[in-house]
C-alpha cells in the first residue's frame, strides 16, 4: 500500500513541476531580460538566453523615469476603491438574487448578465464622457469608475449564495433575525471565500486595466501602473529591458496581495464545515 | 419554499423579501444602467448609422451596415474562428483547473508554493506574455522550432499558419486562464464540507469517485459560473490574437476573432456604425448561447 | 464580520473617496500656484505626444520656452496605438490637450470640422518666427483644410533608405551601393546576396512596410498611389503595376525569406539578426537600429535604388496641432510658434530627436549617429514624393495593407492584387 501511495504522491508532485516550469517560462523570461541591453533583448539570431553582464541600468533608469511611489499610490487608491465598492455591491445584490424572491428579480438578472455579453472596449467612449461632463478626469474616482458596480462580482456572489444550504434563512428567521440581519450574520460570513476571489479578481482587473486610464487619465500625477509602463512602448521599438524592469517592480504588490489573501482560502473549510 | 402561495395574498414575508430585495440591488442596478446598460444600447443604436468622428455627423442608414454584415465574408470566418478559440480555450482550460484545484486543496507539501506558482501569470505583465510567447512561436527564431530541429523535426508555423494559427494563440488562451479558474475551484471547494469526504472514505469510495460524485456536483454552482463567464470571455477574445499574429499574417483571416474586426472597424478605421454592427451580431450570439446554459443549468447544476 | 468591521469599511470607503476628490483638484492648485500671475498663463499647457523616445529631446526644448516665456508645459506620452483613441475621447468630450501631434493620415478626420483644431492662419501671418516657406510645400499644404486655413505648423520630416549589411556585400564581393543604382541593380545584389542553404538572403520588405519601401517603388516608375487630385486610386496604372511587378520578381528570385518568416518579423529585426542583408527603413527606424551591436559593427545607410523617375522617397513629416477648446489658446500657439521657430528645430535636429522640418536645420542630425551615414536621409529629400492621403486615409489603405498580403506571399498574381485594390479603393475615395 505504502508504495503505490509514495508513486501517486511522485507522479502529482512531477505534474505539478512541469506545470508550474510552463507557468513561469515567461516570468523567467521578464526576469533575464531586465538584466540586459536593449540590443540583447531583441536580438533573435543567436537568441541571447542569459544576458552577457547582469545590469541594472533598466531597473534604474525605470525608478528614475517613473515616480514608483506615485504609480503605487494611485493604483492601489484604485484597486482599494474597486474592491470596496465590489465588496458591498456585489455581495448585497448577489445575494438578494440568489436567495430572495421579489418582482423584477429575474430581469435585472438578466440585464446584469446582459452586460458582461458585450466587450469593454464600447464602454470606454461613453465613460470617458461622463467623467468628462463630471469634471473629474485625471483623478482616481475616473479609474475607479469604472469598478463602481460589477456584473461579474455580482453573479459571483449570487453563485455563492446560491450553494449555501438552503435551511439556513429559515433558521435564522425563527432565531428572530430579519432579511438584513440575516444576511450580514449569517450568509455573507459563509461566503468568505468567494469574497476574498472576488477581491482579487477586482484588484487584478483594475491592474491590469490599460485601454481606459490612458484615456481617461493622461496626467502624469494620476496614472496607475499599467499605463505608465506601457509608455515604454514605442511605436517602433520598445526598451524591453527597462519595460521588463518596470513591469516586475509593478507586480510585487499584487503578488503580496494574493499571498496574504491566499490564507483565507486555507482557513475557509473550517467556517463552512463547522456550520452544518 | 414548502408555504403555497395563495393567487393574491402577500405576505409581510414576500413584502420584507421585496424591499429588502430592491434595496440590495438598487446600487448595482442604478450603476449597470449608467455604467453599461445605456452604453449597450447606445453602440446598438449606432450600428443603424453611418457614424462621423467625434460623435458627429451621424446619418441614418438603416439596416445597410446589416446588409453588408451578412455579406461579409471577412464576418463569417471571423465568427468560426471565435467559436473554434472558444471550443479549444473553454473546457481545456476548466479541466486543467479544475483538478489542480482538487490537487491543490489537499494537504500537500509545497501547496502554497505551487497555488501562488499557478497564479502568477495572471500578473504576469501582457505585453511580457506577448512577447514571450511571440518568440516562443517563431517560425524562424523560436524556442519550440529550435527543439523541433534538435529532434529532426520540420519546424512548424505556430501563428502564421492559418491552420494552426488559432490553436496556438487558444493555447496561450488557456495558459492564461488556468490560474483564474483555479482560484475560483479553491473558493468553491473551500464550502465543501470535510464530513462528507471523510464519510466516502470509510464507505470505500477512492479518490476518483470521491471527485466524480461529491466534488463534482457540490462544486457545480462555481462551475457554472466558471463556465459561463469563460465562454463569454473567450467569445470576445482579442488582445492575444491583437499582439502575437502581424496585420500581415497569412493566417489573419482565419485567425482573426468578431472583436478583432470589430476593434479594427470602430477604433482604427473609424467606423463605429459598421463596428456596432459586429458587436450587435456577437451579443445576439452570446445571448443565445447563455439563455441555452442558463435553462441547462437545471440539468446538472446541484443547489443546496 | 460584524458592525465595527462594516463601519471601518465604510469610514474608510468614505475617507477614500474623499482623499480621490482632493487628490484630483489639489494637484492642480499646487500648480497653478507656482506660476506666475497672468490671466491666460495660469496652468501648464498639456502637451500630448505617442512616442517616448523624443520625450527627453523635446522636454529640453519646452524647459527652454519654460525659461522664454514662463508658462509651464506638461508632456503627456500616449503610446501610439492608443493615441488617437484619447485624441478623439478628448475631442469628443471637448477636453483635448492644449497643444499635440498630428499626423497626416488623420489629420483629415480632425479637419473636417472646425471647432476641433484651432485655426492658426491669422497668427501665422502675424508671427515673425513662423514663416510657412520654409518648410517643405507639400508638409505644409498636408495640414491645411479645405479652406485653406493652416491648422499645423510641421514637425519634422521623415524620409526612406536602405540599410545593407557591409560584411555580407564584402563576402559575396559587391561593391557598396552608390547613389546612382536601379532597381534593376538592387534585384541582382539581393540575388547574389541570397545563400542557397538558406542562411542569408538578399532583402525583406512588408507589405505593410509600404512608406519606406514600396511606394517608393511605385513612383520611381511613374505610378501613383492616389491620383493627384485624390479622387481615383493609382493602382490600375500600368506604371503603379510594373512597379510591384519588379517586387514580385524579386520575391519570385527567391531573393526574400518565407513569407511567413517576414510576416512574423519586423524587418528590422531581420536586420540585427544578420538574416537580410538589406532592408528599407525609415528615419524615423534610426533609434531602434543605431543602438543595436550588431548593425553598429555591420551595417550603414545607402540611397534607395532609382526607378526611371528616379529615387522619390516618400517623405511625410508631424504636425504641431493646438485644440480649438484650449482654455488657453494663446499661451498654446506661443508654444507651437516656439516649436516652429528655428532656433527649436534646430535644437530638436542637433539632439538626435528627428529630422526637422525647418529648412537647413537639419545637418546636425546628420552627425547624431557618426557610424552612419545618415547624410543619406538629407540627399533623399532632394527627389522626394510627398505621402499620398486623402480624407479618410485610414479606411482604405488598411484594405491595401489586407490585400497586398496575398501579392508578397504569392497567393496571388501582383497586377491582379492592384486590380483588386483599385476597385476597393475608388469605391471608399468615392464615399470621401
Amino acid at each position: 500500500m505504502k508504495k503505490t501511495e509514495k508513486w501517486k504522491k511522485m507522479i502529482k508532485h512531477v505534474c505539478l513541476i512541469i506545470g508550474a516550469v510552463i507557468m513561469l517560462v515567461p516570468f523567467a523570461w521578464m526576469i533575464l531580460t531586465a538584466f540586459k541591453t536593449k540590443s540583447e533583448a531583441t536580438q533573435m539570431n543567436p537568441f541571447i538566453i542569459f544576458p552577457s553582464q547582469w545590469r541594472t541600468e533598466a531597473f534604474s533608469n525605470v525608478i528614475r523615469k517613473m515616480d514608483f511611489i506615485k504609480l503605487y499610490i494611485n493604483t492601489l487608491l484604485m484597486i482599494f476603491g474597486r474592491i470596496v465598492c465590489a465588496v458591498l455591491t456585489a455581495t448585497t445584490a448577489g445575494y438578494a438574487f440568489g436567495r430572495l424572491k421579489f418582482k423584477g428579480r429575474d430581469l435585472c438578472f438578466s440585464l446584469v448578465l446582459f452586460q458582461m455579453m458585450v466587450p469593454v472596449q464600447i464602454f470606454i467612449i461613453p465613460q470617458y464622457l461622463m467623467v468628462s461632463k463630471m469634471g473629474m478626469l485625471n483623478t482616481i474616482f475616473s479609474l475607479i469608475f469604472p469598478g463602481l458596480v460589477t456584473a461579474f462580482g455580482t453573479f459571483l456572489m449570487r453563485q455563492a449564495f446560491m450553494g449555501l444550504p438552503k435551511d439556513l434563512e429559515e433558521a435564522a428567521r425563527l432565531d428572530g433575525c430579519n432579511i438584513g440581519q440575516t444576511f450580514l450574520y449569517v450568509m455573507m460570513p459563509l461566503t468568505k471565500s468567494s469574497m476574498v476571489a472576488l477581491g482579487i479578481f477586482t484588484a487584478l482587473f483594475g491592474y491590469k486595466d490599460l485601454m481606459w486610464p490612458l484615456v481617461a487619465n493622461t496626467n502624469q500625477q494620476s496614472m496607475p501602473l499599467a499605463s505608465a509602463l506601457a509608455k515604454l512602448q514605442g511605436q517602433f521599438s520598445s526598451n524591453y529591458p527597462e519595460l521588463m524592469a518596470g513591469s516586475l517592480i509593478a507586480c510585487i504588490p499584487m503578488l503580496v496581495l494574493y499571498l496574504l489573501f491566499q490564507k483565507q482560502f486555507i482557513e475557509g473549510i473550517a467556517t463552512s464545515g463547522g456550520k452544518l | 419554499m414548502k408555504t403555497k402561495k395563495a393567487k393574491k395574498k402577500i405576505t409581510s414575508r414576500d413584502k420584507a423579501e421585496f424591499l429588502w430585495g430592491w434595496l440590495f440591488i438598487l446600487p448595482t442596478m442604478a450603476g449597470l444602467i449608467i455604467l453599461n446598460i445605456i452604453p449597450i444600447f447606445q453602440t446598438i443604436y449606432q450600428s443603424f448609422f453611418k457614424t462621423g468622428a467625434f460623435g458627429r455627423g451621424y446619418v441614418f442608414i438603416g439596416l445597410d451596415n446589416y446588409k453588408r454584415l451578412f455579406a461579409d465574408t471577412a464576418v463569417w470566418q471571423a465568427l468560426l474562428n471565435t467559436l473554434k478559440y472558444a471550443v479549444i480555450e473553454v473546457p481545456f482550460s476548466i479541466a486543467i483547473a479544475i483538478v489542480l484545484a482538487v490537487m491543490l486543496n489537499q494537504k500537500m507539501r509545497g501547496r502554497s508554493i505551487y497555488r501562488m506558482i499557478y497564479f502568477m501569470p495572471m500578473v504576469c505583465a501582457p505585453a511580457a506574455v506577448a512577447m514571450v510567447w511571440r518568440w516562443l512561436y517563431n517560425s524562424e527564431f523560436g524556442l519550440l522550432n529550435h527543439m523541433l530541429n534538435a529532434i529532426g523535426l520540420p519546424k512548424v508555423n505556430w501563428v502564421s499558419d492559418p491552420k494552426i494559427a488559432i490553436i496556438s494563440v487558444a493555447v496561450v488562451g488557456i495558459w492564461s486562464v488556468i490560474g483564474y479558474n483555479m482560484v475560483l475551484f479553491l473558493a468553491g471547494l473551500q464550502e465543501i464540507p470535510k464530513d462528507y469526504y471523510e464519510a466516502a472514505e470509510i464507505d470505500g469510495a477512492n479518490a476518483v469517485t470521491q471527485f466524480f460524485k461529491i466534488t463534482l456536483p457540490l462544486i457545480s454552482p462555481t462551475m457554472f459560473f466558471v463556465v459561463i463567464t469563460r465562454v463569454i470571455a473567450s467569445l470576445q477574445v482579442f488582445d492575444s490574437i491583437f499582439m502575437m499574429v502581424d496585420q500581415s499574417s497569412p493566417a489573419l483571416p482565419k485567425t482573426q476573432s468578431l472583436v478583432y474586426l470589430f476593434y479594427r472597424y470602430a477604433f482604427v478605421e473609424n467606423n463605429k456604425g459598421y463596428g456596432s454592427t459586429i458587436i450587435v451580431l456577437l451579443l445576439a450570439i452570446i445571448m443565445v448561447i447563455t439563455v441555452f446554459q442558463m435553462k441547462a443549468q437545471k440539468k446538472w447544476v446541484h443547489y443546496n | 464580520m460584524n458592525w465595527k468591521k462594516v463601519s471601518a469599511v465604510m469610514l474608510v470607503a468614505v475617507m477614500t473617496a474623499s482623499l480621490a476628490a482632493c487628490g484630483g483638484s489639489g494637484s492642480d492648485s499646487k500648480d497653478s500656484s507656482d506660476k506666475q500671475e497672468s490671466q491666460d498663463t495660469g496652468k501648464a499647457l498639456t502637451v500630448a505626444i505617442w512616442d517616448s523616445n523624443q520625450e527627453p529631446g523635446l522636454r529640453q526644448i519646452m524647459d527652454d520656452f519654460t525659461d522664454e516665456t514662463g508658462i509651464e508645459v506638461d508632456i503627456q506620452v500616449t503610446p501610439w496605438k492608443d493615441y488617437w483613441t484619447m485624441l478623439e475621447a478628448a475631442a469628443t468630450g471637448g477636453s483635448m490637450p492644449d497643444v499635440f501631434w498630428m499626423h497626416s493620415d488623420q489629420i483629415g478626420t480632425y479637419a473636417e470640422y472646425d471647432d476641433i483644431l484651432l485655426n492658426l492662419s491669422d497668427k501665422i501671418k502675424e508671427s515673425d518666427k513662423i514663416d510657412l516657406s520654409k518648410y517643405p510645400e507639400n508638409l505644409v499644404k498636408i495640414y491645411q483644410n479645405a479652406d485653406g486655413d493652416q491648422l499645423a505648423v510641421p514637425k519634422d520630416l521623415d524620409t526612406c533608405a536602405v540599410w545593407y549589411n557591409k560584411k555580407m556585400f564584402d563576402e559575396a564581393g559587391i561593391d557598396y551601393p552608390t547613389a546612382d543604382w536601379t532597381w534593376d541593380d538592387f534585384r541582382e545584389v539581393a540575388k547574389k546576396l541570397t545563400k542557397d542553404d538558406g542562411s542569408q538572403y538578399g532583402v525583406a520588405i512588408k507589405p505593410g512596410s509600404y512608406q519606406e519601401s514600396w511606394y517608393s517603388t511605385i513612383y520611381a516608375y511613374g505610378g501613383e498611389v492616389l491620383t493627384a487630385d485624390k479622387k481615383k486610386s493609382g493602382f490600375d496604372e500600368p506604371k503603379t503595376i510594373e512597379a510591384m511587378e519588379v517586387i514580385e520578381n524579386i520575391i519570385k528570385d527567391g531573393s526574400m525569406p518565407d513569407y511567413n518568416v517576414v510576416s512574423e518579423n519586423e524587418t528590422t529585426a531581420l536586420m540585427e539578426a544578420g538574416t537580410v542583408a538589406m532592408t528599407f527603413q525609415g528615419s524615423w527606424a534610426i533609434p531602434e537600429l543605431a543602438e543595436n551591436d550588431y548593425v553598429k559593427e555591420n551595417c550603414d545607410i545607402a540611397p534607395l535604388p532609382k526607378g526611371p523617375e528616379g529615387t522619390k522617397s516618400i517623405y511625410n513629416g508631424l504636425g504641431w496641432a493646438a485644440s480649438a477648446n484650449s482654455e488657453n489658446t494663446e499661451g498654446a500657439w506661443k508654444l507651437i510658434e516656439y516649436l516652429g521657430s528655428k532656433e527649436a528645430q534646430q535644437k530638436q535636429a542637433e539632439l538626435g530627436v528627428t529630422m526637422s522640418a525647418y529648412e537647413g536645420t537639419s545637418d546636425a542630425w546628420a552627425n547624431s549617429h557618426p557610424e552612419f551615414n545618415m547624410q543619406v536621409y538629407l540627399d533623399m529629400r532632394e527627389d522626394a514624393q510627398a505621402y499620398p492621403s486623402s480624407k479618410n486615409t485610414q479606411v482604405w489603405f488598411q484594405m491595401m495593407k489586407d490585400k497586398m498580403v496575398d501579392g508578397f506571399s504569392g497567393a496571388k498574381p501582383m497586377k491582379d492584387v492592384c486590380e483588386d485594390i483599385a476597385v476597393e479603393m475608388n469605391k471608399f475615395l468615392a464615399e470621401e
